[in-house]
């Protein structure tokens, strides 16, 4: 619905970004902390910095010593990401166009795994990636993650298949393709909306978990931002300009991601809701 | 999504073993906090993984040590205590590790060793000079399982110029420390700055107190309370809680002590704001951190009796290290432990969290400010931390939860010990 | 085109073949099938978590049904879930039909109300709790005194009374542009013709709100109250950063009793039949409501 931009609009326009002017107070705090020294957070905590430091900005990179985490983190989250949309998608094209009670129960067995708590699981998962050798891997964290996910990559991809009319794939498939190929070339480029949705959720998830990478990678070279930033916190804490600089550090990289995909979520949330 | 909400983290926030040095959540200063030298082949390296507080001192000493190389990790108490525990749960434990003395938590000697999990250390030439009354710290039916370095005490932090201006000196009797307490409060200054958000400093003023309120009087306490022939709400921990809340009542403490925590705890004192802290001395790193000068602070015992001659003191050993009984480097982890044990070494560590060592020579260094506690711990006034010698491990949590409801004023003094003395029997 | 084909597709060829879902299904019972069903069999032990362990059958569950603490938590695990759901839909609501309109900032807005979301929990509760800092200058009490509300400054998580709704207060800022987007995509779903239609019918902008808006919102309000009701119940990370379950058991959640009891106290057999309870429970709840709310969107 088109409207006007009249009056009443431009009223809207104010009260919400009051609205999101208050919302954004705690996120102001962090900033304004991490850009001051301990004298200026004793004496006015909440002002503008007057002389903004980027001082806890190096410190809190060296002494977190955030560039191999976050390369760590880097690999971990794309190489899973792939794993997750290329596997996820694929179950859930199967699932979302087989109607039979087999493909339902299938469906309701991978949804379980929303509403399981991994605590169920711990010991004996951890056993089994200590038995594989992959303890302090990528690998280990890498089938970890795209096992965890796949519940709510199947969920998402399931519910926007179903909102898709099939005749695309099977006209593909009366041409004689095979449903590799219709799937790979017809199929799934339709499925770019739900992807970026996908991507960036599991994203989230993935770069922001800390208690398994924290079991299976703790003490190892390959740690990720968040096991390196809480142990960082945890030395720090009484510092808030330090460890508030280390928090920014660490959701930087995937806030810059959102910001890229931000337009995917809402569109694909939109498509899916169909479904 | 809503997997997000569950499993992303497990944070950084927990609890202390005040038996263990000090604060989970709070670290000395120290590196990073990656891994530590990992390379070489995996037969020299021994894996080792320690609480954020005993990072500093084995920065020093694992670098020193040149017989094996070291995969070694620290994270706060509670993540560790997780994972480590996962770890021995499923096989597959670190050659060494983080064990705490005595008894009353998941991760201590007593506890660990019940499975058979920690290997014996008692060939080892240091393990014949544990003082006697530290020996049920470090023993189990006589084999001793972990290593410490030394004891922490717990008493009043304070800023010695908020002292100088009230015109104040640190007191030797209960009575003069209200007085004291007064006196600071008429200058505009809180006299005692309590962080009870944080769960582990909600139970420091308690353990402050009960050494003289309970084992003055009654040295048998631990072993009457095992025997079942006493209880927490028909001794002197009535009197020590009473006491916690008169200096409440008495509006001695900051406002809304629940909603503050340990680091607001801290930097009340180090600035100035607050005269002091009842602590323990493992976290005055912290402390001399924030302060503007390391030599604003020190330190005296809190006289928890009408008459200083009845004045004992909370001494407790400080978090240790045992060997992984199961581990492939069993032997390797065991002779790095006996290096820990040198006196030289023992020193270092002492030095580094600033505790006193658990065996002292000439060439000991003592942090000046727990001066005034030797006294006390040579002359047998000094009783080990409370959770040491609690049987299981949901009493020490169960403190914390009632000192926050007893400030909180949720709960009262004889109904939360009862309620205490009931977890103490569970199991 | 062959004969052949054609016979194919009689025969429902177009059925993608099982093995799409063959690689899926391996890691998925890999990585928690297979691992969840024998950590099930914990919940039948009396296990420590590193020692031996015997069968005690059904024990603790019955200690379960005995245990205050773990009732206490159960209720603040309802109270939560329902202020969450409640108060982070509503607020996502209002914040999407704000920024479905013509206003200019809507763009930027979007993006600034969805951004915590993508920030880890524990990482945002260390925050907050600057944010709840109890002394009168600082955080949000120093917000309040600056803007003359100083009467209203808070002992946010110091306060046994305050501090499960402090807590809720923080995960419902982190998430409710989360539920804002959800209902975003369904406004966007709403043709204009029929608003247009209802506009000319004379209905005022309340009247097309109940009449056309809400009732084609339906799958965005199902989604969005049944994530935020696992969210809500499986909640862990916010409350063991910011209060640990306390002051005392005050905010103690299912969640974080569970942790405690494995981990902190040593009982494993017991944390995972805890464990177990709150699954079934979550999975019977979120059933009720796909079944009740998939319902009323026929309906509409």
């Amino acid at each position: 619905m088109k409207l006007r931009y009249g009056f009443r609009t431009f009223l809207l326009e104010l009260v919400m970004i009051a609205v999101a002017l208050a919302f954004l107070f705690p996120v102001y705090a962090l900033i304004t902390l991490s850009l001051k020294d301990k004298q200026q957070i004793a004496s006015t905590p909440l002002a503008p910095p007057t002389s903004p430091t980027f001082g806890n900005f190096a410190d809190a990179w060296q002494r977190a010593s955030l560039g191999s985490a976050l390369l760590n983190s880097t690999v971990i989250t794309v190489v899973s990401l792939l794993l997750l949309i290329a596997v996820g998608s694929f179950a859930a094209y199967f699932l979302a166009r087989c109607a039979s009670r087999l493909g339902f129960g299938l469906y309701v067995l991978f949804l379980l795994g929303i509403v399981l708590p991994f605590q169920l699981g711990m010991i004996p998962l951890f056993k089994l990636v200590d038995s594989a050798g992959l303890l302090g891997s990528y690998q280990g964290m890498i089938i970890f993650y795209t096992g965890i996910q796949l519940p709510f990559t199947i969920f998402l991809y399931t519910g926007f298949i179903r909102a898709l009319p099939a005749d695309y794939a099977n006209a593909a498939l009366i041409d004689g393709a095979g449903h590799w190929q219709a799937f790979t070339r017809v199929v799934f480029p339709l499925l770019r909306p739900i992807t970026g949705t996908v991507l960036i959720l599991n994203a989230v998830f993935i770069w922001n978990d800390f208690f398994t990478p924290l079991l299976y990678l703790g003490g190892s070279a390959r740690e990720t931002v968040p096991v390196r930033i809480f142990a960082f916190v945890g030395q720090y804490v009484s510092d808030y300009g330090l460890v508030f600089a280390g928090l920014v550090l660490a959701a930087l990289p995937i806030l810059v991601v959102f910001l890229v995909l931000q337009r995917y979520v809402i569109k694909g949330f939109a498509s899916g809701l169909k479904g | 999504m809503s997997a997000s909400f569950e499993r992303a983290a497990l944070s950084r926030r927990g609890f202390l073993r005040a038996s263990g040095m000090a604060a989970g959540a709070i670290a000395l200063p120290g590196a990073l906090a990656a891994c530590g030298g990992s390379s070489g082949g995996s037969g020299g390296t021994l894996r080792l993984v320690g609480v954020a507080d005993q990072q500093k001192p084995l920065d020093l000493l694992t670098k020193a040590y040149t017989k094996s190389k070291f995969n070694a990790s620290y994270a706060p108490t509670d993540q560790v205590q997780t994972s480590v525990r996962t770890q021995l749960g499923a096989g597959n434990a670190p050659d060494v590790h983080v064990v705490f003395p005595g008894n009353g938590s998941a991760m201590s000697m007593m506890q660990i060793s019940q499975a058979g999990l920690l290997a014996d250390l008692s060939d080892q030439a240091w393990t014949k000079k544990i003082p006697a009354n530290f020996k049920p710290a470090f023993q189990r039916d006589g084999k001793t399982l972990i290593h410490a370095a030394g004891a922490s005490v717990i008493g009043a932090i304070y800023n010695k110029k908020v002292f100088q201006e009230a015109g104040v000196e640190p007191p030797k009797t209960w009575p003069e420390f209200l007085q004291v307490c007064e006196k600071i409060k008429k200058k505009g200054k809180i006299p005692i700055a309590l962080g009870a958000q944080t769960p582990w400093v909600t139970q420091l003023i308690s353990y402050a107190l009960v050494p003289s309120t309970v084992y003055a009087e009654n040295p048998q306490f631990d072993s009457q309370m095992q025997a079942g022939s006493a209880t927490f709400a028909k001794s002197g921990w009535v009197q020590a809680l009473e006491m916690y809340l008169e200096l409440q009542k008495r509006g001695f403490f900051n406002d809304n002590p629940n909603g503050t925590t340990f680091e607001q705890q801290t930097s009340m004192v180090a600035t100035g704001k607050a005269a002091m802290a009842i602590q323990v001395s493992a976290v005055l790193p912290d402390f001399r951190k924030a302060a503007s000068g390391p030599d604003d602070l020190s330190m005296f015992p809190v006289p928890g009796a009408d008459d200083a001659a009845g004045v004992w003191i909370p001494a407790g050993v400080v978090v240790g290290l045992g060997v992984s009984a199961r581990g492939k480097n069993r032997d390797a982890a065991k002779a790095f432990i006996e290096f820990l044990g040198e006196q030289q070494n023992i020193n270092t560590w002492a030095e580094a969290v600033a505790c006193v060592p658990l065996v002292r020579d000439s060439s000991s260094k003592i942090d000046p400010v727990l001066e005034p506690f030797l006294s006390f711990m040579d002359g047998n006034r000094a009783v080990p931390f409370m959770d040491q010698n609690w049987p299981n491990a949901e009493v020490q949590p169960a403190h914390f939860a009632m000192v926050q409801e007893l400030l909180g004023g949720k709960t009262t003094v004889a109904a939360g010990l009862a309620k205490l003395d009931e977890t103490y029997r569970k199991k | 085109m062959s004969l052949l084909t054609i016979r194919r597709a009689k025969g429902g060829f177009l059925r993608p073949p099982w093995w799409f879902a063959a690689p899926a299904l391996a890691v998925y019972a890999l990585v928690v099938l297979y691992p969840t069903a024998s950590g099930i069999v914990y919940a039948f032990t009396d296990w420590n978590g590193i020692g031996d362990s015997s069968f005690n059958g059904l024990d603790n569950f019955s200690k379960l049904l005995q245990d205050d603490a773990a009732r206490g938590s159960l209720v603040n695990t309802l109270l939560l879930s329902v202020a969450i759901v409640i108060v982070q839909n509503g607020v996502g609501l209002a914040l999407a039909l704000g920024v479905h309109t013509a206003i200019k900032s809507r763009a930027l807005l979007r993006v600034v109300f969805f951004a915590p979301a993508v920030v880890s929990p524990v990482m945002v509760a260390f925050l907050w709790k600057y944010v709840y800092n109890p002394a009168p200058d600082a955080g949000l009490n120093g917000i309040l005194g600056a803007v003359g509300l100083g009467g209203l400054r808070q002992d946010w998580l110091g306060d046994p009374s305050l501090a499960i709704w402090s807590v809720a207060g923080m995960v419902v800022w982190q998430f409710a542009g989360y539920s804002m987007v959800i209902f975003l995509a369904g406004l966007e779903g709403v043709p204009a013709e029929l608003h247009e239609a209802a506009m000319i019918d004379g209905a005022g902008r309340f009247q097309r709100f109940r009449h056309v808006t809400w009732p084609l919102l339906a799958p965005a309000v199902t989604i969005n109250v049944m994530l935020s009701t696992i969210g809500g119940l499986k909640l862990f990370d916010q409350v063991y950063a910011a209060t640990n379950g306390g002051p005392g058991h005050a905010s103690e959640t299912l969640s974080t009793v569970l942790y405690k009891q494995a981990f902190v106290f040593g009982n494993y057999g017991y944390s995972t039949a805890i464990a177990l309870v709150l699954a079934l429970f979550v999975a019977a709840v979120s059933m009720v409501q796909i079944f009740y709310l998939r319902g009323r969107e026929v309906s509409a």
